[in-house]
């Protein structure tokens, strides 16, 4: 989970978020992930021509995309190339279906005991690593502490840590003792890529290049060309079943148009990273197979963010980190802390607008932080403010702020220090469609009489007036999600405010119970309604607005391979089951 | 010191002085800049501050950038630290591909980068002069006009949209590869089934390199030529009888070549920084694919690196261009 257009990430080793490609472990585009559709499945795709051709087996897949991985060592590993690559080359415990379902990979089952902290795992027998080595409890507990021990390891550190004892108690049982009861288990172990003991326990993990990257899952690697390519080769013993097809390469291809050029001249087979702007042109393409879902991957969503802190909250001056960076300069404007004012812009965006605009139509108007492709997390059961531009005048209109100058916008109250309602806008250079929705966003407003005075910033300048400086009035961002929304939901709690994690500098002490209270609720459901009731409580004071959550599409050949999935919605045509379901069409024709 | 060991000397000293300036502005442009990636990393809301902490002290950023004022050892510094491993040889572990050595990646980058410019160069150069030297010859003439108008519509094209031109053409129409060096994991009937996939995945990068070198060759050719073809010693050498064939070699092109030679060194030197456009379009992994990369993400022990790695190229360049100067004209060394 990251800042989209954003690279926010790891100290010293920053993402490369292409438009495109805001990839980040979350869900990687391989798992297919935590995308589930809510109430109204929609439908991924339909097949352009009913496929007759005869399946055959072998093949190479060429797989075209927009990076390179940036590591073979799954804990130093920050980019979503590197964790498609790690969801084929290793197995984790449990892994997640396209409809956000966690299902056994590894353990064939989990459960916990009385006390809420006590986790046994059975673990399958006939896992084995590539180069032959049996796949064993040991190797579970070995990976899941190296994980945990190893704080310089950016991700894979968090998802462990609370495992307070790992044991093997024989060879496929694991006893788990975690320091508090979790809620979210099983995505704990999402990430878990079981790495070989006998490997990887004569290594430095820090320094270890893992160019060979032995696994157990359903892919070898062959071959590795840091910004060029990656070959991938089926595993012929792996305990599911071998894959149909050879290989897989995955091809880097930079330019986004190059891509697109790549898949209609048949150089590359799947495309899963191009611009909205090319679809009308690939659908138009003989041969070509298009999948549109409204329900995006994973979920990533953009959204207004409104400095909301109070006086009281304004991050301190931190006497032992002596880092002046650390200090609030609280600047945000009077009216926004308000909750008024902050409902009446909800009102008066239209998110169909900036849809049709940003997104090319193709996207799903948002409610909260919690992305619709998180399934059930979705609050589905919410009503978003419904554009009523007069009412949204009303609003303000009631709540005192006049434009009795006649010159369209509003005049502050005769208490705050402000003159009107003009506020600072600001959004991230490195976002192609953030110009044109700020415009859209100022005329939106400015029938309403609240003005913009509208500024692109360097992500990293952004960050810097964001938070904990809280040094602007309204941000447009965006974020990626987690399958699970525990990360996300943390943006909202008081205690971030001063970590700079809390971008709006929002604090109210019910949201923060709820969100104490689902971290170690291990009951699905209740977790479910305290994270629903979460939702609600951040929609009702709008410390956000989400305009929408973006769609994903890819876009495949039809006359190379066969079997792509069409039901995901998340479309992960580069999830092992997909990989491993695809089978040639046999020459001919 | 005189004569042209002095001269040389003197060229040498000034090109290590440039060096030396030039990795110290680099060290430090890269740190005024916003974005320090130690502050962005505590953005990231998964990072603890333990796993902070132990990033910066493995990546040095926990000490002072230049002196260290505050006791202790003033020169235990970033600025110091990087010098010393610089006179090592040492050009530090990417920030981004967390495992590499700098001089790994762009080793790897810069010989891509040669394989893709050192072709284009020539050609470019190739047909450059003898478009120049035709259109100079034939002034005035529907040959001079035209070779002119696309000399001057080439130069003035932007490189990357006659990149993405050439590439939707030759991917449509002729098939030809769109991105990458060879065609992954194919296997190989025979060594020409090998070059021939390496060609067709060079045409079309290096038809767009040449294509936009090209017209500045020719330009400063032609102009030459038309300069040095108005001097005295050309009317004499016409008195004389001489045939045009023998004018041109022996009379016109040395000296028409001087302002020719200073063009191709500074582009030689700026050749080794990529063709930045031409590499991102068709997905060429040399030193401008690597730089552009590291700029998106702050991989400052990359980007000063390459642009150390650029630098020593341009200086060398110009070291080189100034020796053949000496060569071609003499008088330079007494100037």
């Amino acid at each position: 989970m990251r800042r989209l257009h954003s690279p926010i990430t790891a100290l010293a080793s920053l993402a490369l978020l292409l438009a495109a490609c805001t990839g980040v472990q979350q869900a990687p585009t391989g798992s297919g992930g935590a995308s589930a559709s809510p109430s109204a499945p929609a439908s991924a795709c339909e097949p352009v021509s009913s496929e007759a051709a005869e399946p055959g087996t072998g093949g190479t897949v060429r797989v075209g995309i927009g990076g390179s991985a940036d590591s073979l060592n799954p804990g130093l590993a920050l980019l979503s190339e590197a964790f498609e690559l790690f969801e084929l080359v290793y197995d984790t415990p449990i892994s997640i279906t396209a409809e956000g379902e966690y299902e056994p990979e590894l353990a064939t089952e989990w459960s916990v005991a009385e006390d809420g902290v006590t986790w046994t795992v059975t673990l399958r027998d006939d896992a084995t690593f590539h180069d032959g080595t049996p796949l064993t409890a040991e190797d579970v507990k070995f990976t899941l502490e190296l994980y945990r021990d190893n704080p310089d390891f950016p991700y894979q550190s968090s998802y462990p840590d609370v495992f307070e004892t790992i044991t093997a108690t024989d060879e496929t049982t694991l006893e788990i003792v975690t320091s508090e009861p979790v809620g979210n288990f099983e995505y704990r172990m999402l990430f878990m890529y079981v790495l070989p003991m006998h490997i990887w326990e004569a290594e430095d993990a820090l320094t270890f290049e893992n160019e060979e990257m032995i696994g157990s899952g359903p892919f070898r690697l062959t071959e590795f060309v840091q910004n060029e390519s990656v070959q991938l080769e089926a595993f012929e013993d792996y305990y599911a079943g071998r894959a149909i097809i050879d290989e897989v390469i995955f091809q880097t291809i930079e330019n986004a148009d190059a891509r697109v050029t790549a898949l209609t001249n048949g150089e590359i087979d799947l495309l899963g990273e191009f611009q909205v702007t090319a679809i009308p042109e690939l659908r138009g393409q003989e041969n070509i197979q298009v999948c549109v879902s409204d329900v995006a991957a994973g979920g990533s969503l953009t959204d207004i963010i409104f400095n909301v802190v109070s006086d009281e909250d304004c991050p301190q001056d931190d006497p032992a980190t002596e880092d002046e960076d650390e200090t609030g300069v609280c600047s945000g404007h009077p009216a926004l802390k308000e909750v008024e004012v902050r409902q009446a812009l909800a009102m008066a965006t239209d998110k169909q607008e900036l849809i049709a605009v940003a997104e090319g139509g193709l996207a799903t108007p948002g409610i909260g932080l919690v992305p619709v492709g998180l399934g059930a997390f979705y609050a589905s059961e919410l009503t978003d403010y419904a554009f009523d531009p007069d009412a949204a005048a009303q609003m303000l209109e009631d709540a005192g702020y006049l434009d009795e100058d006649g010159d369209g916008v509003r005049e502050c109250k005769a208490d705050q220090d402000c003159e009107n309602l003009t506020l600072r806008f600001n959004f991230p250079t490195d976002s192609d469609s953030a110009p044109r929705e700020a415009e859209i966003l100022a005329s939106q407003w400015g029938a309403i009489g609240v003005a913009l005075e509208i500024q692109g910033l360097d992500p990293d300048t952004l960050t810097s007036v964001c938070c904990p400086a809280f040094d602007y009035d309204v941000i447009l961002w965006g974020w990626g999600s987690d399958p699970d929304p525990q990360f996300l939901l943390g943006v909202l709690v008081c205690s971030e405010i001063a970590t700079g994690f809390s971008e709006s500098g929002y604090c109210n002490p019910d949201y923060d119970e709820l969100y104490e209270q689902q971290a170690v609720e291990t009951d699905p459901e209740a977790r479910l309604e305290l994270i629903h009731e979460m939702q609600r409580i951040a929609l009702e004071e709008v410390p956000y607005i989400i305009p929408y959550y973006s769609a994903s599409y890819v876009a495949w050949r039809t006359d190379s391979f066969t079997g792509w999935s069409f039901d995901d919605p998340g479309l992960g045509q580069t999830d092992p089951s997909v990989l491993r379901a695809i089978a040639p069409i046999a020459a001919g024709e | 010191m005189s004569g042209r060991g002095g001269y040389l000397l003197s060229k040498v000293a000034w090109a290590i002085v440039t060096i030396f300036v030039v990795v110290t502005f680099n060290f430090f442009l890269f740190r005024v800049l916003p974005g320090d990636p130690a502050k962005a990393g505590t953005k990231d809301p998964r990072l603890n501050p333990a796993s902070i902490a132990a990033l910066e002290e493995r990546f040095g950023l926990d000490k002072e950038v230049f002196l260290e004022l505050s006791g202790g050892n003033p020169f235990d510094t970033q600025y110091f630290a990087y010098l010393g491993a610089l006179s090592r040889g040492d050009f530090g572990v990417s920030y981004a591909f967390r495992d590499r050595q700098v001089i790994d990646l762009l080793g790897g980058a810069l010989v891509n980068t040669l394989w893709l410019i050192l072709p284009s160069q020539v050609l470019s150069i190739g047909f450059g002069v003898i478009l120049g030297l035709i259109a100079a010859w034939r002034r005035r003439t529907a040959i001079d006009v035209g070779a002119l108008s696309f000399s001057l519509f080439m130069w003035s094209l932007p490189t990357f949209f006659l990149g993405i031109i050439l590439l939707f053409l030759g991917a449509n129409w002729f098939g030809l590869p769109t991105s990458g060096r060879v065609t992954v994991g194919a296997d190989y009937a025979s060594f020409w089934d090998a070059a021939g996939d390496i060609v067709s995945h060079m045409f079309l990068p290096t038809l767009t390199l040449t294509l936009v070198l090209l017209g500045e060759y020719m330009l400063i050719m032609r102009s030459s030529v038309l300069e040095v073809f108005s001097e005295d010693y050309i009317l004499t050498a016409k008195a004389k009888g001489l045939s045009t064939f023998r004018i041109i070699r022996d009379h016109a092109l040395r000296n028409a070549m001087l302002p020719l030679v200073t063009l191709i060194a500074i582009n030689l030197g700026f050749t080794v920084s990529g063709a930045i456009q031409v590499e991102s379009v068709f997905s060429w992994p040399g030193i401008g694919s690597l730089t552009v990369q590291a700029v998106d993400q702050r991989d400052y022990p990359v980007l000063q690196g390459a642009f150390l790695l650029i630098a020593i190229a341009v200086v060398l360049a110009n070291l080189v261009a100034e020796m053949v100067y000496s060569v071609l004209d003499p008088r330079v060394v007494e100037a």
